[in-house]
């Protein structure tokens, strides 16, 4: 398959940036593919899965929420956390899955504290299943 | 006489010595904290900017569209986030930010409310009477994505309410370990950069569903992103500064002990020679 630049980057700073065949991630209207010469695109990622091709190989990911953007020359993936499945710490997402819980459970009805425990299972769920995934 | 000025010179010289400890001690640390700092600073400026340039291009190239973030509108009430230290001994670091901030709204009817990060600013700005609307003080050494999502959710909220009308960052920006700018830069409303906005593609970038879904699905995260870049700036700045000046403090401290000892040596030698003289002068008596 034709490779493509694709670039992903994290606040914590480049998590990757060469060449790829395929990236596969999660807006927030859906799952979404794009291969190499794909339309300038724009979309608004949600918590949940990135696959991506790299020399035949796939890679899987854990994504919390950021911005998609496929250019001309180059394809950028703007996340608040990129996580590849093999860096993932699977006791410590149980632990912030757990206390994610517990949260909800403590503030219900605190709706700003709610959401925010919300998100965390979310993010916490999303992280066990990639990790989870690699196996 | 002479030997009432000897202890005097000898009591400034350990004082002077155990300043320069102090000193000598603090530009360790902020060398090695500055080290850390620098190299966080450098790995989010690629996400920062990019996620900037993303802003600028959906605000730029999408005409005829229009949300609460692009819309003008009359500027009665401004919001600050200014990010100081939350230490002194940091050189001009405090002072030059406050500065810049007190520029920037002196010829304004109204006081800005303020976001107040790192301690000292939140000192000032409560001490002068401002608006403090939430103060954060210590975060800086070690700021979490989920600080920086709450501050800008709480500048949005304000924004989006009609609180505030604009919303203006203050932060000092990391060019080296010697320089450092105090910076001011606008977050809200969006301005396409002057020049950038030319509607490259026209042809047609699709957005995923609606360029307004986009880029307020974005804004948040941007200024999270945003609030989170220049804190980090910030803090790098803050270790650049104390480091310089505590350098030039042990500088200046081992300058004053070489004169300091030449003076103590000179008083000693006067010392000695005024007893010999009286040893002489006894002896020639007999």
């Amino acid at each position: 398959m034709t490779p493509f630049r694709l670039r992903i980057l994290t606040p914590e700073g480049v998590k990757f940036d060469g060449d790829a065949e395929m990236i596969t991630v999660r807006t927030t209207v859906g799952d979404k593919g794009i291969l190499a010469r794909h339309e300038p695109y724009v979309a608004a990622l949600g918590i949940g899965q990135a696959k991506v091709r790299i020399n035949g190989e796939a890679k899987i990911a854990a994504v919390s929420s950021g911005s998609i953007e496929v250019g001309k020359e180059c394809t950028t993936l703007l996340a608040q956390s990129f996580e590849w499945a093999d860096e993932i710490d699977l006791k410590r997402a149980e632990r912030a899955q757990q206390l994610a819980e517990e949260n909800i459970q403590r503030y219900k009805n605190d709706e700003r504290k709610l959401d925010i425990a919300e998100y965390k299972l979310k993010r916490a769920i999303n992280r066990i299943n990639v990790a989870s995934l690699k196996k | 006489m002479a030997s009432g000025n000897m202890k005097d010179i000898k009591r400034r010289v350990k004082s002077v010595e155990s300043t320069m400890q102090i000193t000598k001690a603090m530009e360790l640390v902020a060398s090695s904290k500055l080290r850390k700092a620098k190299q966080k600073a450098e790995d989010a400026r690629p996400f920062f900017e990019a996620q900037y340039e993303l802003m600028c291009k959906i605000a730029g190239e999408t005409e005829g569209f229009s949300t609460v973030f692009t819309r003008r509108r009359e500027i009665k009430n401004r919001l600050f986030i200014v990010v100081a230290g939350d230490r002194g001994m940091a050189g001009g670091y405090n002072t030059n930010i406050l500065k810049l901030v007190q520029q920037a709204h002196e010829n304004d009817k109204v006081k800005p409310k303020i976001i107040a990060i790192g301690k000292k600013a939140v000192e000032y700005y409560k001490k002068h009477g401002y608006d403090v609307v939430a103060e954060y003080p210590g975060l800086a050494e070690n700021i979490k994505t989920a600080d920086a999502a709450d501050i800008s959710m709480l500048a949005i909220d304000m924004f989006t309410r009609g609180e505030v009308d604009e919303i203006q960052i203050f932060y000092t920006q990391f060019i080296s370990a010697l320089t450092q700018t105090a910076t001011q830069m606008g977050i809200v409303p969006v301005n396409p950069p002057v020049g950038t906005a030319v509607p490259v593609s026209k042809a047609g970038t699709t957005y995923d569903p609606s360029p307004e879904a986009v880029f307020n699905r974005v804004i948040p995260k941007l200024v999270a992103s945003i609030v989170m870049c220049a804190v980090i700036e910030s803090y790098a700045s803050e270790q650049g500064a104390r480091r310089t000046a505590m350098e030039n403090a042990t500088d200046n401290a081992e300058e004053m002990i070489g004169t300091l000892s030449l003076l103590y040596n000179r008083a000693r030698q006067e010392k000695i020679t005024n007893e010999l003289n009286e040893i002489v002068s006894g002896a020639n008596a007999l």
